[in-house]
């Protein structure tokens, strides 16, 4: 069973210790302790450096320094403190480094509420039990042979074609039947190209239908999106080492994934507002009868201060961009002032529940948007902002990446 | 292991029982009274008890009244060095106990820092006396200046 | 008998004292055993559901995170019953319910807002000063014994 050490300064009084457990035990892990005496408590938090006044926050960091000294044996570990706390996020982030810097145990780190969602508490747990069982899948840096990487997400399906570390075919589909989807888009990857299934090495399959696809076509590497959108990303941007922040602003929902070495530890997801996401643009580039690719190199242009824009909802955000048009306000200044509500907006919900690390890797449809990868860039305070190339099919490329050295169909036969 | 967060805690319904209270007795450094002559003391009152040996004294378990009146007797074997304790858990609740954890409990960490003064409780208890303890106030600002312009000169 | 509210609610030495002058201490290991006792709830390994940090409204506003309004909703109500409070400043620290330092801050403020009769002492780091926690605590609870009969 996979160990997960639990540091924290008090999941149970959130009332989420049991959710925490159950999550874990659902792929195969157990939570445990570090065990330590109270000398070593003192030892470790004056060695560690960081005064804090908690005193849960201090049996915290002897717990990290448990782990890094060798003194506990964890497989994983789990670090998690309360939403809103700036005390204990300060020591959350350090502790992670810490454990990141001196050991090779997969960390995943979060900020709870008494309503955690259990979605976001599977995910995180079954991304730390697979890095430990698959440690040596995720350390892949190359693709070899003939690999074929399905995403399955909520709007849409994306397929990708690999061979020798390139990108040889690529489709694209609206997610109708996760099945026929799947095909439509493969049969567009292939098409690209004079392969057909019969000549795959192997499958990789994730996303919302990757249980489904596993099955379907017998797929040798079944993951989910985090840890494969994570390598992905990386992977594409040519940073597999060092820290890097995976942005992902989708149709319906944002992910964005922290990555430690080519291994996520941190994620948010959020999907509560149309108005942060890529379906605020899309009803932009229709209101401005432009298509949603020059959507992009028209917000460049353009000055958001220029345009009115007093909600990010996408009800009366759009009416305000509306007036501002009648009133005789550029094209390219709404379109820049729509680029820069959906990035502030994201900021606002989501990016300030995570610790932002460079480069930041914006991956999805929308990081084809050009005005809304500047716009991210300024919200953020101009920080590296890397949009790298097959972007917008990123969990097929992490899943094709990864299943390669996994299939051997071609051995058979 | 899987005890600490399976559906139903295995315990008995005495376990359950909320009028059933359970108290650590811990012996102060200096103390005239050994643990298990504590134990044995315990035994002695009759009353319907569970009594444990533990390497801080001793900890017992039963109906709220049962307690207290063995804890009263209890402490007249040698009132200054005979603490107690109330616990939350029964001993050896697998929620808690160390055994299942692997890590000790929260409270046993603070009752390792109070044991360290508790030899010095136990003497004022026994011996009272007067004691003025003169408060630390901050350097004057004055000497401050004098004794850093000294150091600096001494250099 | 006076039910006397001690900080930490979960020090040996303060309930041990209290209760030696056949005074109610005000425990946190009571309230935990309510919990953990009630087979109603089942949430191990303290039986506390997100229930509670809505529970610990009550105490502090929805913007304060949920480790802190959880713990209040096991320490408020001692809160609210003590007829008196003992707070000791410096204590060595506690982990678990007491480990939470915002926590504290308000637990401290609200029994020093309750208009009952508190003191406040340092923890000791010497005999001498030992001396003098002891006497005090004796004298407050002395100064008590007084008052109830007064009244």
């Amino acid at each position: 069973m996979v160990k997960i050490a639990l540091v924290s300064c008090g999941t149970e009084y959130s009332g989420i210790q049991k959710e925490i457990e159950k999550a874990a035990n659902k792929f195969g892990a157990e939570i445990i302790l570090p065990e330590i005496d109270l000398d070593y408590i003192d030892e470790a938090y004056e060695k560690f450096g960081f005064s804090a006044q908690s005193s849960s926050l201090k049996l915290m960091i002897a717990r990290a320094m448990a782990i890094v000294e060798g003194k506990s044996k964890p497989d994983a570990v789990f670090i998690a403190t309360c939403f809103r706390c700036a005390e204990a996020a300060l020591v959350r982030n350090e502790v992670r480094r810490f454990i990141q810097n001196n050991t090779r145990i997969p960390v995943v780190t979060y900020s709870f509420t008494e309503r955690t969602k259990a979605d976001e508490l599977f995910i995180r747990m079954e991304a730390l039990a697979t890095t430990v069982t698959r440690r040596s899948i995720l350390a892949r840096e190359k693709q070899e042979g003939l690999t074929l990487g399905l995403d399955s997400g909520s709007t849409t399906t994306k397929a990708v074609l690999m061979e020798n570390n390139n990108v040889i075919g690529t489709g694209w589909t609206s997610t109708k039947d996760i099945i026929e989807s799947a095909k439509t888009a493969a049969a567009e990857a292939f098409g690209q190209t004079d392969y057909d299934w019969d000549d795959l090495d192997g499958i990789g399959t994730t996303g919302y239908g990757r249980f489904t696809m596993g099955q379907e076509f017998g797929a040798e590497l079944i993951q989910e999106e985090l840890s494969v959108n994570a390598k992905g990303a990386v992977y594409l941007a040519d940073r597999q080492k060092g820290e890097a922040t995976v942005l992902d602003i989708g149709g319906m929902d944002n992910k964005v994934i922290t990555v430690n070495n080519g291994i996520p530890d941190n994620f948010t997801m959020g999907g509560i507002c149309a108005g942060a996401s890529g379906r605020f643009l899309d009803m932009t580039s229709r209101r401005l009868d432009v298509d949603i690719t020059e959507l992009g190199p028209l917000a460049v242009q353009g000055d958001w201060r220029r345009a009115m824009l007093n909600s990010y909802c996408i009800v009366f955000g759009i009416q305000d961009l509306v007036t501002t048009l009648a009133a005789g306000g550029s094209k390219a200044d709404v379109a820049a002032a729509a680029c820069h509500s959906v990035s502030e907006q994201v900021y606002e919900q989501q990016l300030q529940e995570i610790d932002i690390r460079e480069p930041l890797i914006q991956v999805g449809g929308t990081s084809l948007i050009s005005g809304l990868v500047e716009a991210v860039s300024e919200t953020l305070g101009g920080i590296e902002v890397i949009v790298p190339e097959y972007s917008q099919h990123i969990g097929a490329v992490g899943a094709a990446l990864l299943v390669s050295g996994m299939g051997h169909r071609q051995d058979n036969k | 292991m899987s005890e600490n967060l399976c559906p139903k805690v295995n315990m008995s319904s005495e376990d359950w029982d909320p009028d059933v209270i359970t108290r650590m007795i811990i012996l102060g450094p200096g103390a005239r009274v050994s643990e298990s002559e504590i134990v044995g003391e315990f035994h002695m009152l009759g009353l319907p008890l569970t009594i444990k040996n533990t390497c801080y004294g001793s900890m017992i378990s039963g109906k709220k009244d049962d307690v207290l009146k063995a804890i009263e007797e209890i402490r007249k074997l040698d009132p200054p060095h005979i603490f107690t304790k109330e616990r939350g858990f029964a001993p050896g609740d697998p929620r808690r106990c160390r055994g299942h954890r692997f890590g000790p409990r929260e409270g046993f960490h603070q009752m390792e820092k109070e044991y360290t003064i508790l030899g010095y409780v136990a003497e004022a208890l026994e011996n009272p006396k007067d004691v003025t303890v003169e408060k630390k106030k901050p350097v004057k600002v004055d000497d401050f200046k004098e004794i850093m312009n000294e150091c600096l000169e001494n250099k | 008998m006076v039910k006397v509210a001690i900080y930490p609610p979960n020090s040996l030495i303060l309930a041990d004292l209290i209760e030696r002058k056949g005074h109610t201490p005000l425990v946190l290991q009571k309230q935990i055993r309510q919990k953990i006792k009630d087979p109603e709830i089942d949430s191990p390994p303290m039986n506390i559901t997100e229930e509670d940090p809505i529970k610990g409204l009550k105490y502090a506003a929805i913007e304060v995170p949920s480790g802190v309004r959880g713990r209040m909703s096991i320490i408020g109500p001692l809160i609210d019953e003590a007829e008196a409070a003992i707070i000791v400043d410096g204590a060595p620290f506690g982990f678990g319910c007491i480990g939470c330092a915002r926590t504290n801050e308000l637990s401290i403020f609200l029994l020093r807002n309750r208009d009952i009769p508190v003191l406040e002492i340092t923890y000791p780091t010497n005999q001498d000063e030992t001396y003098v926690m002891v006497n005090e605590i004796n004298n407050f609870i002395d100064s008590l014994e007084e008052k109830s009969e007064e009244e």
